[in-house]
């Protein structure tokens, strides 16, 4: 009975805020102190498909961003983290890698902008995934790197006596091996740029906007409900993509268990 | 072994050092084909580093390491024609037991019809027929060592090297290995270096002997002369059975 009452708890502590979204991008006349709204309506939907020659473009370009720099983090990231999981100082340059996430986003973007204006990137979606690509590669060397360990360094050894060039290497053993951990890690690294903020605005220069941007702006406006609506469409693709991943996740757990069990 | 005349193996007055120590000195050795060399040595003594140094796992700081007549030392470990197997089988996980023993032929580019044919032949000479679809976990260690061997033997070798293969299995799996093994390299005419600490392993599966002791290689023109030197242990291990069998106690070598 308490492992049911914990669970309920738990899912209803993680699923509340979306619900309240739900409920949110539905309400017309929510008013204190009433708990649920006294009407509902679909006019908040209606103004975003209206909205849809502005918010189409953005939408099509937060996909693009976040595409671009997770398929870019996670091919550069797989690559580097074996030369920092297999370098002697490996525990310095975890720890370099960590900087991008112990310093505020805001704190960075603005020694970025001052570096990317004078490289003409400032306002550029180029400068705009650049930006994003520093704190998603970062990510995925981190990760990543726990994927060398001792036991896949002699299967690499095993597969080069084998007969294995560097590139039949990489694409006959170490791909499909890692293939779980990429997965999780080009998930990741979309997150990363989906959900930015603050390097998007500064680096962006008000030039580019982002659906993360706009979501902030709609609220800014003041408008919580039609807020709410565009939360939502933010957090379709990540929910989509988690629900496709659900085995994944778990096919990933275990063969870091496989592995670091040898 | 000086006595071969064309030997397939001649290693030259190899030296490595591993983190700044020397792990071998002035090693040389010859070996013909179709021979197995028996190395054998405490842990520890620098018998996976001969390995390795050969295989070009890792780099000697000075000597040759010749493969017929070719320096084979400047060569990646991929383009050497010798296949190293480790302790663990070290079968691929993402791929089944069909695809691990084809493995080496695909990098190949064998057609297919030949991939299939080599390996159902060597599946029947390791008696793994009908397990073609299995995944590494589901086999037994034996057969998984067995599959390792295959996977190995499938690229037909000019060198095989194994560093205590059979280590990890149980004593009955152990010796029926040893069997496939001397049973396999005799019928397919492969050579290999062979290293163990264990010497009824070394005896049971060697033509010839090594002894590695203090970075230094040792090696015997035959099994007599590796018998009968002290420094073998084979005096050891027979004293310790004739006393077992007398007193029922004894000290091991």
């Amino acid at each position: 009975m308490m492992r049911r009452i914990l669970a309920w708890t738990l899912c209803g502590s993680l699923l509340s805020p979306l619900i309240l979204l739900v409920v949110l991008s539905l309400a017309r006349h929510w008013t204190w102190p009433r708990l649920l709204p006294a009407e509902l309506q679909a006019r908040q939907w209606q103004d975003l498909i209206a909205d849809a020659s502005t918010l189409g473009p953005i939408v099509l370009r937060s996909l693009g961003i976040g595409t671009g720099v997770a398929i870019l983090a996670t091919a550069l990231g797989f690559f580097s983290s074996r030369s920092v999981a297999r370098h002697p100082r490996q525990g310095p340059l975890l720890a370099l890698l960590h900087l991008p996430f112990a310093v505020s986003p805001v704190v960075l973007g603005v020694s970025l902008l001052y570096l990317f204006l004078r490289l003409h990137l400032a306002g550029h979606l180029a400068g705009v995934m650049l930006a994003h690509l520093i704190f998603a590669y970062a990510y995925a060397v981190i990760l990543l790197s726990g994927f060398w360990t001792p036991k896949m360094r002699a299967l690499e050894e095993m597969a080069v006596s084998l007969g294995a060039q560097r590139w039949q290497l990489w694409l006959e053993v170490l791909m499909p091996l890692a293939r779980p951990l990429l997965l999780v890690c080009l998930f990741q690294a979309f997150m990363i740029s989906w959900f930015d903020y603050a390097l998007t605005l500064l680096i962006g220069d008000g030039q580019i906007s982002t659906l993360t941007v706009a979501l902030y702006q709609y609220f800014s406006s003041g408008d919580i409900r039609l807020a709410a609506t565009c939360a939502l469409l933010l957090l379709a693709p990540p929910l989509l993509a988690l629900l496709m991943n659900q085995r994944l996740l778990s096919a990933t757990v275990v063969t870091a268990l496989e592995a670091h069990g040898g | 072994m000086a006595d071969s005349p064309a030997p397939l193996l001649r290693v030259e007055n190899i030296h490595v050092r591993l983190g700044g120590e020397l792990i071998l000195r002035e090693v040389s050795f010859d070996l013909a084909p179709h021979t197995t060399l028996s190395v054998i040595g405490a842990s520890g003594c620098g018998k996976t580093t001969l390995l390795r140094a050969i295989a070009g796992l890792i780099d000697a700081e000075r000597g040759r390491v010749l493969l017929g007549n070719e320096n084979v030392e400047s060569l990646a470990p991929n383009r050497r024609g010798m296949v190293y197997l480790n302790q663990e089988p070290l079968l691929f996980p993402h791929l089944n037991l069909f695809d691990n023993v084809a493995f080496g032929l695909r990098l190949r580019r064998f057609d297919d019809s030949a991939i299939r044919e080599r390996v159902r032949e060597l599946l029947s000479q390791l008696e793994l027929e009908g397990l073609e679809l299995r995944r590494p976990d589901e086999l037994s260690g034996g057969q998984r060592q067995r599959v390792a061997f295959g996977r190995a033997l499938a690229v037909d070798p000019a060198l095989l090297l194994l560093d205590e293969p059979f280590s990890n299995l149980d004593a009955d799996t152990r010796k029926s290995m040893q069997e496939v093994f001397k049973r396999l390299a005799h019928e397919r005419g492969t050579a290999a270096v062979f290293v163990t600490h264990d010497l009824k392993e070394a005896m049971r599966v060697g033509d010839r002997f090594a002894l590695i002791r203090a970075g230094r290689v040792y090696t015997y023109r035959d099994r007599d002369e590796f018998c009968a030197d002290p420094a073998s242990g084979v005096d050891r291990e027979a004293a310790f059975w004739r006393d077992f069998s007398k007193t029922g106690s004894g000290e091991p070598g």
